[in-house]
């Protein structure tokens, strides 16, 4: 094992890891249903940094028995804590699945982009406004009007 | 004293039973919610007035802070405990259809939550209670069951998941380094383990992990799509109660634990950014109810910026704005609820409903700050105390509120230009600018209390700058919940 690198700091460094995965994976991923799975990952290295918030190498579980001599134990506030989260965690996963399901079956997919395109032209069409260009036009008015149809074919469709 | 517990365990109790009751009685089933509210009011209330000695701490389960959790009580939890407990009454989704047993159990399931949030003094609870009350605020959003609905709690949930990982994060950081959750205790270790660079950076992962519900600047995209897609009595209650009791815990962390100045300009800096982007949003925003939206963002981001100014009258002025800020929204979002559509379709509406017009010019007067209403008063608050700082960046967050004021006035007298033009609108149906009768009614009701504390502005003034006192002073709150015997050590 490599000096100065300890079983303790490698699982600091993992539970890092995987809330920098996790917090990357939500806003990186094209599909709905990948943000739920990153966000449970980001869970768990938050839940893992909770353990080792109270963990100790050389100490028992914390249960409190007739012996001649009290081993140290762990501290065992933590233990619940993440018993607190991952319950809450696991709820909210649950509710967040079943919010897709209604999705998906409104609006035929899961893809991020065209939900949200779809959510603003609901919001907008519900209002009663003219929506905004997509967000994925460009800003600003045109150099020139578009050519018509017709025009365009002639000149081998590159316009 | 103990029976301050029940406001937040009879509305739990009742968000479970509800559904039962529901079905056995459906008469008792729809009184049950108002009658625990309403029983909650009176409760607080009556702390308010018979004479107690505040602040107070009550230890839950018989174990004494710091081993247990305590319920910390002074003059600024008891108000927004009330305010929680009255909003959920004035709120509550009176209207009935097929799942009024559901909203109403989620709904008395938001007001324990955010009870709590007012009330509890360890920090891991208010973990819990956040969390509670942003599964109830899912729930209550995709009840009105439009596919938009869906996809914006989606994003709120995904967004707020991120907050509580990140919140959850801050919070073993502070536990590996103090071993304790509860603030009166870490306010007292605070000054020698949690002021340098760890500590900063908890600070800073829980601030954004608690501002996804305080609509701090970079975590606020749910906003607009939230409140667009949510039935007004619930887009008035989070935009107006929700997102203080964020602030509250913010501004207890600010004070107790993180009392340092580079917290300080953390969330100065992000509430300038909030304003800007904010109100330069709601101006453009086209349909009433984003533009309440983002303007809500801009109002919350002043009221960042009077979060970070050091002493007893920036808390005043945070007070003020909060309160301010609470009774205008909460009036504007029932108002958006006939008119919550395009702003097109408001031309003329003052002939259909002048009581509404009447309303709707009155809140963005007071927003605006036109002397003698409320919002006068706490921005000329906020004014004097930001030309007093002596640093650059306060000066900054000054010309940005005077900005943001000129873009509010151009924004919310646009409409009220619209709402008494006399030209016809002939493309429009009429039923659009119909307001519900409950609606305006509660917005009324809003109206009056505005009104009401413009007479009585002295005596308002008075009573926010005790509770700003009380507030400030850290010493109070660890005294309170661990009486110190002398030499004793902890």
């Amino acid at each position: 094992m490599i000096p100065g690198v300890t079983l303790e700091l490698i699982l600091y460094v993992t539970a890092l890891g995987l809330v920098i995965i996790g917090l990357a994976g939500v806003v990186l991923s094209s599909h709905l249903f990948r943000m739920v799975l990153a966000l449970v990952i980001a869970e768990a290295g938050a839940n893992l940094m909770l353990v080792l918030s109270g963990y100790r190498w050389d100490a028992v579980a914390p249960i409190l028995m007739q012996r001649a001599e009290q081993p140290a134990m762990v501290d065992p506030v933590p233990q619940a804590m993440v018993l607190t989260a991952i319950v809450i965690g696991v709820g909210i996963q649950a509710l967040a699945v079943s919010i897709l399901i209604r999705i998906r079956q409104r609006y035929g997919n899961l893809k991020r982009r065209e939900v949200a395109e779809k959510m603003d032209a609901e919001i907008a069409a519900s209002a009663g406004i003219r929506r905004d260009i997509s967000q994925d036009a460009p800003l600003g008015e045109r150099p020139l009007s578009p050519l018509p149809a017709h025009t365009a074919e002639s000149r081998g469709g590159d316009a | 004293m103990n029976n301050l517990v029940l406001t937040i365990a009879l509305p739990l109790l009742g968000a479970f039973l509800l559904p039962v009751v529901m079905r056995l009685s459906q008469a008792l089933g729809l009184w049950l919610g108002p009658i625990i509210l309403g029983y909650g009011c009176w409760l607080l209330g009556n702390l308010w007035f018979n004479d107690i000695t505040l602040p107070l701490s009550i230890a839950l389960g018989g174990f004494d802070a710091p081993y247990g959790i305590n319920l910390y009580l002074d003059s600024l939890a008891l108000l927004f405990a009330f305010a929680v407990q009255l909003l959920g009454l004035i709120c509550w989704p009176y209207v009935l259809n097929q799942d009024t047993a559901r909203r109403q159990a989620l709904m008395l399931l938001l007001v324990a939550a955010s009870t709590g949030l007012a009330l509890s003094g360890d920090l891991f609870n208010l973990y819990v209670f956040y969390e509670l009350a942003a599964v109830a605020t899912f729930g209550l959003v995709v009840a009105s069951t439009t596919s938009a609905a869906y996809a914006a709690t989606f994003r709120y949930l995904i967004l707020s998941g991120i907050g509580s990982v990140l919140t959850l994060l801050g919070i073993a950081l502070i536990y590996s380094q103090t071993g304790t959750l509860n603030l009166a205790h870490l306010a007292q270790l605070a000054p020698e383990l949690l002021h340098d660079r760890l500590g900063l950076t908890a600070y800073l992962l829980i601030l954004i992990g608690i501002g996804v519900k305080a609509e701090l600047f970079p975590v606020n995209a749910w906003v607009p799509e939230i409140y667009a897609t949510a039935s007004s009595r619930l887009s008035g209650f989070l935009a107006g109660l929700l997102s203080k009791l964020a602030l509250l815990i913010i501004l207890r962390l600010l004070v107790l634990i993180f009392d340092q100045p580079e917290a300080v300009q953390i969330i100065l800096i992000l509430g300038i950014l909030g304003v800007i982007s904010g109100e330069f949003a709601a101006w453009r925003a086209k349909d009433m109810r984003r533009m309440l939206g983002f303007s809500s963002i801009g109002q919350l981001g002043i009221i960042f910026i009077a979060l970070s100014l050091p002493d007893e009258r920036g808390l005043l002025a945070l007070l003020a704005l909060s309160l301010h800020h609470l009774v205008i929204k909460t009036g504007l979002f029932m108002l958006a609820d006939g008119w919550g559509g395009s702003l097109e379709r408001l031309t003329g509406a003052a002939k259909r409903s002048p009581v509404g017009a009447a309303l709707f010019t009155l809140f963005a007067l007071s927003l605006v700050g036109v002397p003698p209403l409320p919002g006068f008063w706490a921005k000329f608050t906020l004014i004097t105390e930001l030309a007093a700082q002596s640093e650059p960046l306060y000066l900054i967050g000054l010309l940005v509120f005077l900005l943001a004021t000129v873009i509010e006035t151009s924004y919310l007298f646009r409409i009220v230009a619209k709402l008494y033009s006399s030209a016809e609108t002939t493309t429009e149906q009429p039923e659009y600018q119909h307001l519900p009768g409950l609606s305006l009614a509660t917005a009324s009701l809003f109206g009056i209390t505005l009104l009401a504390a413009t007479v009585l502005i002295a005596p308002i003034g008075d009573g926010l700058q005790a509770i700003a006192a009380e507030a400030k002073n850290a010493e109070l709150y660890i005294q309170t919940v661990i009486p110190v015997t002398p030499g004793g050590q902890l």
